[in-house]
């Protein structure tokens, strides 16, 4: 009986023993490891095609968010001289700031850490892809340069956005992986990081793809291509005003778009409307079939998307689990807000009503019908029309030029693609960098060369602007009038305004005449014809000065990078100390 | 894999070992005895007063187990076959004395003798405290702890233990987040002492030795900061038997990084042998809200609006506003000339029932206690409501002398109807000539009566209303048709199996094994849906909205504890060691539905047939593994040593820093039993009377540590994120932290221990220094080059706490016949500082100045203490315009100065007016710069003066001053008792001294630029020149005027002393109770508690809660409420 009893107390205690220690702890080291769940950690990663694939994406899909998109259209285009504030900007204080040039370190537009964001995901790629390489044998080589190739070209047009926006900016090529990396990088020189840019880009252009799978149809302009890459050395060749290269590579991509063009062509796959060339340009006509309407051109280009003129741009895919363009969405408006945040400049919405053509050469150009819609029940005043509708058509048949538009996106479902890079914008930058190379000398060769060049690029602006002039007459511009270089320059400068209005660009246009001329008078010139609410003094004066046209860093940036210097204009940043008594 | 076979070797034989122990012992016993074969027993049991009847008679083996058992006949008679020879009777009775006799005989006559005539006792047990270390004797205890014994509250009208600690426990300060339902509290041990944990530095809260395992970190309620220590609402304060607080590291080591922020164990009451005993209590309270600031009614309201609207444009127009304007023919006429108290109409008397039944008893081989409360509860702000069922059950079975196994098991099941808005701080914005419902119009037969309809202001009213008075939706509406219902369930069962290895008592030495296994269940459900009769948006933009959530957390722990107490021949040493080790490990998982545009007409969960517009879950697991041992030496009772070490594993490091080791060494020197100090005072051990009965210092040294509460901080982790056309997008999500370390701090603490006149006044005096560091901070910025704009956590620098704490307390003090009092006493104090931060992190907790009203500023710095308030230093309204001065000549401008009256000029250091050149006084501006980059505003009259400190003509933020602390120098309570026979006078209060607080609530009543409603002191407004008055004119628009910028206007003294409770007792007459209602107890009490508030301070309620590193701000929220109970227990 004892040892019975004493039995059962053994194994009650044995049992209880045994479950806790042994079933439970295995090992020590091993219990505290836990596994996340539904969260891939880095050991875990980086073994498949697939795993490079997933953060391309996650790149991409960064430059979409509203964050990044917003501030391309903050930093290229809301100081300029396109936009003022729409529907309640004042209740804004950050955007009714930018629109006051009252813009300090603490403007959240100042922040920069979302373009980082994407250039960090990039440096993750470029480190871990060759790693892929060598585990997953189906991701060659050859696949493996076109990723690299793909990535260095995303965080190259971040870092070229930084640094037309902030001039100097921190230059970071490795990913950020440990807290012991040093953070507090300084600022690179702007001279310095085009070059190293431009550097980049030239050793991957040659392995990027060209093609994507004809079975992936928006891979071909939502994702970089060799075009793309192309476009942006074009673009950062003539910001470092090396005119030939922009030349070489901008023609690289004509000729390229004219045999996408004649392949088409004998597939025979073009619409009668869009196949026709203009002055020996792959152009889609805007023109539509009668002659009497236009906006063909605008609505595939921006309604549409993906169209055969475009290089690069960010696809939003009408899907309602995927992102919208929430930037267009709140700034320049919606089927509920309309205006936007932000709205034409006055004198751009009054040039042709008031005969100002300060802007338009002439009421024939669709493009001031396309670009901008009257806002219902106010006279003069305009919505931004671009990218918030998905067509725009140009009625002929009134008295009156008229446009009419599509219906509106409605709140928070804008789905048009936002446009990094198309062909006229190609173009456009050659025709710059011709007018720049021709020679100012008095001598006959010099003369006769820089007469060449500018005849170039008439002919570019020339075909840009017959595609959008829908006059029955004459169409062609007048030779004699921009015959010099300086006025040649500002053809080229206002044809880049009309063509590439609301699209981000404008203020970088500025920015670069203002470099190229080392002063910042015709900056000051164009800002101030829109005359904001009579600080237009003060304004010019601000802007008067070479740093004032950058950006601050932002405050919190300092606050936590003590190798960061402001931008002078802008002064330290931080408050007068706050005495303690 | 091999590692794992050598780990399970090891421990297998641990095993056997144990076994081989516990059978030699046994086997030692057996052979102890030896007789002849005796098959049966029997005999006559008696007492004094003859054969009793019922004595239990047992054959108990060596271990002490019952194996047969038989009671006694009419005649004491007994009979009863015995099993084996070398077991043992015993004899026993209630009221006698147990007796133990050998099996030699087989006829047996026994005579009872009663216990209470038991001449010759001695008593040896001693006050021992045991928490969920060693159970160390009261007078041997070396380290900072303080124990309230919870039968001084017995029958008290508590509904919380927090309530009952509130001013007990010197150096606890107790703060109530808000006097909503179901909120709990935020408790500081001293003072506030870590970034990281600033937000949530409760102290760690221990119920029977068990920490609450369950992890809510995941699980965002919108008011989680009320949850926070909802925890310890789950504890019927009728359930428990004592509250032990754990000040120092020395005391709180064994609890290794749990416990930095001190330990507050809790022990249930567990069954008693004896008859079963019930006992029920009721209580019944009313509750009300204090009243707060008396706002404008609604005819000062729109006088005040018109004139707010006016004065920043002087224009008519802008002041013309159909909604203040009293027309008959706008078609809202009716609905907006009320005067509405909407304070009034969300605010009512709440009562609440608690009923609380439990039985205790139990017998020879178990003790039970069972209980079962049942709460009902409605607030003091209409449609608020709780339902709380909790019931405790406590089972001790003695299998034998040796073995015990004990299950406690808890429930506690919530039901909190909750408001959807916080109704009261609406209400104090609301517009008051609005009405609650919507009127009949002008010239409808019941013109100006309510229909049945709540109002709400329409989306077509002025954009002005935009933002603010629009989206205020009607309180009283919200309240009746909003739903916020949560709910809670939460189960703690656990087993515990006692085994003592060795021997039973002092003259053995002692192995007791202690094998626990607790389970901690947590299920939470939040269903809330916004009907569409509360806004006024069209059904496109979402209307009809439901959510639904739901968490569940499942946590295992099981500790291990084995105690050797050796036996010593030489009884002036003694010794204790425990080894403890336990594990935890936890999961949970919630998920959470939202859904918009659901069918109108009753349905309100989020899938009943609207859009969902969200749907989310998530999923955490947690680990944890702990060594910990500890030991206590004493040298003849006067000298003690205490060490512990504990170990703590953790998942929340990388592998290299998973383990922390938190040592800790304390001292006790009993002063007081010294023969040359008693010589020294004239007392000795053996007088009955001594007047002084405990001296002795405690000096202590130890050691704890903090860990981050997220886990996979030291991985790299990808997550998924938005697709790309048709790829599915993933991202690197953090910067992976390889370098954190645990957050440490160092205590040196020295305590005293003063006994007077037999310990009749008691007395603890602490001082403490300790050290922070590594402290962790969450979410650190660092530079978004990086492209992370933070890191999850960094250990950014030091600070150091110093403090002291003084506590006094009297038994039976004052003793004259049937009366006698007794008070008790409580200081702390705590000064913090740091000592060394991260340059750019200090950079970024010290805010800029915008030049806006109501920002508040905060400015950490070196060597400086949190807390501090800065800002401008008010000085009156200006009293007349600048024009009005300028107009004067020079004599008439000095005498202007010199009466006193004020206007905007400038005056220099030595009180001069300042001129320019022509001889025109300059102006007083606000942030004047050249560049316009400033606002440049002109003061006028009405507007608020600050002090021009550097006397620049303008005020900017270089006038900017330390406006005081916003710690207290001092915290704690007193409280006294009066007893006269059955009656007792019961009283506690508490306070703090010498903190500030920045009253933004009184700000927002009193700034006069918005439409919210306002107090009535803005009737003292200036409204024309010449007025002298603190209130500054009305001025519509936030950027308008420069009025209610932070300044010491609103910077008040926030001392207080509150009378936490005050209650009267009579406890029946036993006897009397019992022939005429046959009750064994019966009491009754009335009390009140927060019956009055005495401080200087002009908000609702001064007991604001700390700021973090930032000023403490009196943001408006919910007071406590007042309340009145009547209770009755009674005993059957």
């Amino acid at each position: 009986m004892m040892t019975k009893i004493n039995n059962s107390v053994k194994w009650l205690g044995a049992a209880l023993l045994f479950t806790l220690h042994s079933s439970l702890f295995t090992s020590c080291s091993d219990f505290l490891q836990i596994e996340p769940r539904e969260i891939i950690v880095l050991d875990k990663y980086w073994d498949e095609e697939a795993d490079v694939e997933g953060v391309v994406a996650g790149c991409y899909s960064s430059m979409q968010t509203e964050a990044v998109i917003s501030r391309m259209m903050v930093w290229g285009e809301f100081r300029s001289d396109n936009i003022v504030g729409g529907k309640n900007f004042e209740n804004n204080i950050q955007i009714a700031n930018v629109f006051k040039e009252n813009i300090n370190a603490s403007n959240t537009y100042a922040k920069w850490g979302d373009f980082y964001n994407v250039i960090n995901r990039c440096n993750t790629v470029l480190r871990y892809a060759p790693q892929v390489a060598e585990r997953d044998p189906s991701y060659t080589q050859s696949k493996l340069a076109a990723t690299i190739a793909e990535v260095s070209a995303l965080r190259d047009l971040m870092y070229f956005y930084l640094i037309r926006t902030f001039r100097d900016v921190p230059y970071i090529t490795e990913p950020y992986l440990d807290d012991n990396q040093k953070m507090d990088v300084e600022a690179s020189s702007f001279d310095d990081i085009l070059t190293a840019l431009t550097e980049d880009l030239e050793s991957v252009q040659s392995t990027a793809v060209k093609r994507y799978p004809v079975a992936q149809p928006y891979y071909q302009k939502g994702r970089i291509t060799q075009d793309a890459i192309h476009a942006m050395l074009a673009d950062m060749y003539l910001w470092k005003k090396d005119y030939q290269n922009c030349v070489r590579y901008a023609d690289m991509i004509i000729n390229e778009k004219l045999i996408e063009y004649e392949n088409k062509i004998k597939n025979s796959q073009l619409s009668t409307l869009n196949s026709q060339l203009i002055d020996g340009f792959p152009l889609i006509n805007d023109n539509m079939s009668t002659g009497n309407y236009y906006g063909n051109a605008f609505s595939e280009i921006f309604g549409t998307g993906n169209s055969s003129e475009s290089i690069f741009e960010l696809v939003f895919m009408n899907d309602d689990d995927m992102l919208a363009n929430a930037a267009v969405n709140s700034f320049y408006g919606n089927a509920t807000t309309f205006p936007g945040l932000v709205r034409p400049a006055d004198f751009i919405g009054t040039d042709i009503s008031d005969e100002a053509f300060t802007v338009f050469m002439s009421k024939n150009d669709t493009r001031f019908y396309e670009n901008m819609q009257p806002v219902q029940g106010q006279s003069n005043t305009y919505g931004i029309n671009k990218y918030t509708t998905s067509s725009a058509m140009v009625d002929l048949t009134k008295a009156e030029i008229q446009g009419s538009y599509g219906s509106t996106y409605t709140e928070g479902k804008n789905h048009s693609d936002w446009i990094i890079y198309r062909l006229t914008d190609v173009m456009l930058m050659k025709a710059e960098a011709l007018v720049e190379m021709a020679p100012e000398g008095e001598s006959e060769a010099e003369r006769l060369q820089a007469d060449t060049l500018l005849r170039q690029a008439f002919a570019i602006v020339n075909a840009i602007n017959k595609r959008s002039n829908c006059s029955k007459e004459t169409k062609d511009l007048d030779w004699d009038m921009f015959s010099s270089k300086s006025s040649m320059r500002a053809l080229v400068l206002a044809e880049r305004q009309r063509e590439l209005m609301f699209e981000g660009k404008r203020w970088y246009d500025l920015v670069r005449r203002s470099q190229r001329d080392d002063n910042t008078s015709f900056l000051v010139g164009c800002v101030s014809r829109k005359g904001t609410s009579g600080a237009t003094g003060a304004v010019s004066s601000k802007l008067s000065r070479m740093d004032a046209i950058y950006w601050p860093y932002h405050i919190d940036e300092l606050k936590v990078n003590k190798n960061l210097k402001q931008n002078p204009a802008f002064g330290s940043g931080e408050n007068s100390s706050i005495v303690k008594n | 894999m091999e590692m794992n076979t050598i780990k399970h070797k090891f421990f297998f034989r641990r095993f056997l070992i144990l076994a081989f122990l516990l059978q030699s012992s046994i086997f030692n016993l057996q052979s102890s005895i030896c007789q002849a074969q005796i098959k049966n027993v029997h005999g006559t049991v008696s007492d004094d007063m003859g054969e009793l009847m019922g004595v239990s008679v047992c054959e108990i083996d060596g271990t002490g187990r019952i194996i047969e058992a038989t009671t006694t006949d009419m005649n004491g008679n007994f009979s009863m076959h015995i099993r084996n020879a070398k077991d043992k009777l015993r004899f026993s009775y209630v009221g006698c004395k147990t007796q133990t006799l050998p099996i030699d005989r087989e006829a047996y006559k026994i005579k009872m003798t009663s216990q209470t005539t038991i001449k010759e006792v001695t008593i040896t047990s001693k006050k021992k405290l045991n928490g969920g270390g060693l159970a160390i004797p009261e007078r041997e205890i070396s380290y900072a702890t303080q124990t309230i014994d919870m039968k001084e509250f017995e029958g008290l009208g508590l509904t919380t233990v927090d309530e009952a600690l509130q001013g007990r426990i010197a150096g606890l300060d107790i703060v109530a987040n808000s006097g909503n339902l179901g909120a709990g509290t935020s408790m500081r041990l001293r003072g506030a002492s870590s970034i990281s944990t600033l937000t949530n530095s409760n102290p760690l809260i221990v119920v029977n030795g068990n920490t609450w395992n369950v992890d809510m970190n995941n699980f965002d309620v919108t008011n989680a900061n009320d949850e926070q220590f909802a925890q310890l609402l789950n504890v019927n304060p009728e359930d428990i038997a004592s509250i032990t607080v754990l000040k120092d590291a020395a005391a709180t080591a064994i609890y290794g990084s749990q416990g930095a922020n001190g330990v507050i164990e809790i022990t249930t009451k567990r069954g008693s042998r004896g008859t079963p005993k019930l006992t029920y209590s009721l209580r019944l309270t009313g509750t009300y809200q204090p009243k707060g600031y008396e706002m404008l009614s609604g005819d000062d309201y729109t006088m005040l609006l018109k004139e707010s609207y006016f004065n920043p444009q002087q224009d008519d127009g802008a002041s013309d506003i159909r909604e203040l304007n009293y027309d008959p023919t706008f078609s809202e006429y009716e609905q907006y000339n009320n005067n509405t108290d909407w304070v009034d109409a969300v605010t009512q008397w709440g009562l609440r029932q608690n009923h609380y039944l439990s039985v205790t008893g139990g017998g020879e081989k178990a003790t039970f206690r069972i209980s079962g409360g049942y709460d009902h509860e409605t607030g003091s702000v209409i449609e608020q409501k709780q339902d709380r069922f909790s019931t405790r059950v406590a089972l001790d079975y003695y299998v034998s002398e040796r073995i015990k196994i004990s299950t406690n098991f808890a429930l506690t099941y919530t039901d909190t109807e909750r408001n959807y808005d916080d109704l009261l701080s609406i209400a104090y914005k609301k517009m008051p000539n609005m009405s609650i419902y919507e009127q009949y119009p002008v010239g409808h037969p019941l013109q100006g009566q309510n229909t049945e309809k709540y109002y709400t202001m329409l989306q077509s009213a002025p954009s002005v209303f935009d933002g603010e008075q629009k989206s205020y939706v009607n309180p009283v509406a919200s309240a009746k048709l909003a739903k916020f219902d949560d709910r809670t369930y939460d189960i703690t069962p656990e087993l515990e199996l006692n085994y003592r290895l060795l021997g039973m008592d002092e003259d053995h030495h002692q192995l007791n094994w202690q094998g626990r296994v607790y389970m901690n269940i947590f299920n939470e459900y939040v269903d809330k849906f916004y009907p569409k009769e509360l806004v006024t948006l069209s059904w496109n933009n979402g209307v009809n909205n439901a959510n639904a959530a739901s968490s569940k957390s499942v946590a295992f722990n099981t500790k291990q504890t084995l105690t050797f107490i050796p036996y010593f021949a030489n009884k002036d040493h003694s010794l204790m060691a425990m080894g403890r080790f336990e594990l935890t490990s936890g999961s949970s998982n919630g998920q959470s539905t939202d859904a918009t545009k659901l069918p109108s007409g009753g349905i309100i969960s989020p899938i009943g047939g609207g859009r969902v517009t969200g749907m989310s879950s998530n999923f955490s697991e947690w680990r944890s593994m702990y060594y910990t041992f500890s030991t206590h030496y004493a040298y003849k009772g006067r000298y003690m040593v205490d060490f512990s070490l504990r170990a703590d594993g953790t998942t929340k490091f990388g592998p290299e820093r998973q383990w922390g080791y938190f040592p800790a060494v304390s001292l006790r020197w009993n002063i007081i039993d010294e023969p040359w100090f008693q010589k020294l005072v004239g007392v000795n051990n053996d007088s009955e009377e001594q007047w002084i009965s405990m001296l002795a210092i405690r000096p202590s040294w130890g050691r704890v540590g903090n860990q981050p509460n997220r886990d996979y901080l030291y991985e790299s982790i990808y997550s998924s994120d938005t697709k790309y056309i048709n790829m599915g997008g993933m991202k690197p999500e953090n910067i992976r932290l390889t370098d954190l370390r645990w957050e440490t701090t160092t205590t040196w603490d020295v305590g005293f221990d003063l006994g007077l006149l037999n310990d009749r006044i008691t007395l603890q005096a602490e001082w403490y220094y300790s050290t922070r560091r590594d402290m962790l901070m969450e979410n650190v910025s660092i530079p978004s080059s990086t492209g992370f704009p933070t890191l999850t956590y960094s250990n950014v620098g030091s600070m150091r706490n110093i403090g002291w704490e003084l506590n006094l307390n009297t038994n039976k003090l004052i003793k004259i016949g049937k009366f006698f009092a007794d008070v008790n006493f409580a200081f702390g104090n705590n000064k913090n500082e740091i000592l060394t931060m991260d340059e750019t992190v200090l950079k970024s907790l010290n805010s800029d100045f915008d030049y806006n009203n109501r920002e508040v500023l905060q400015r950490v710095q070196l060597h400086n203490p949190f807390g501090a308030i800065y800002g401008f230093r008010y000085k009156g309204v200006y009293e007349y315009q600048y024009e009005t001065f300028v107009d004067m000549s020079n004599e008439e401008r000095l005498q202007f100065v010199a009466e006193g009256h004020t206007a905007p000029y400038v005056l220099s250091e030595t009180g001069e007016i300042v001129v320019d050149d022509e001889n025109k006084p300059v102006r007083m501006m606000y942030n004047y710069s050249h560049d316009a980059t400033g606002k440049n505003y002109e003061f006028q009259g009405g507007d608020a003066i600050y002090e021009d400190i550097n006397h620049d003509g303008q005020i900017n933020s270089l006038d900017i001053v330390y406006l005081g602390s916003s710690l207290p120098k001092l915290t704690g309570g007193f409280g006294f008792t009066l007893n006269y026979g059955r009656w007792k006078l019961n009283s506690q209060f508490n306070y703090r001294v010498g903190n500030k607080i920045l009253n933004i609530a009184r700000l927002d009543t009193e700034a006069m630029s918005s439409n919210n409603n306002q107090s009535k002191a803005v009737n003292w407004r200036w409204r024309k020149e010449g007025n002298v008055t603190t209130i500054p004119r009305a001025m519509y628009g936030a950027s308008t005027n420069y009025n209610t910028l932070v300044s010491d206007r609103f910077v008040e003294d926030g001392s207080f002393v509150r009378l936490n409770y005050l209650q009267l007792s009579y406890s029946f007459d036993q006897k009397t109770i019992k022939r005429i209602l046959g009750v064994n107890r019966l009491s009754m009490y009335a009390s009140a508690n927060n019956l009055f508030v005495i401080t200087k301070y002009k908000g609702v309620d001064p007991e604001v809660g700390y700021g973090g590193y930032g000023a403490s701000v009196d943001g408006g929220q919910t007071p406590r409420a007042k309340s009145y109970t009547l209770g009755v227990t009674v005993d059957f």
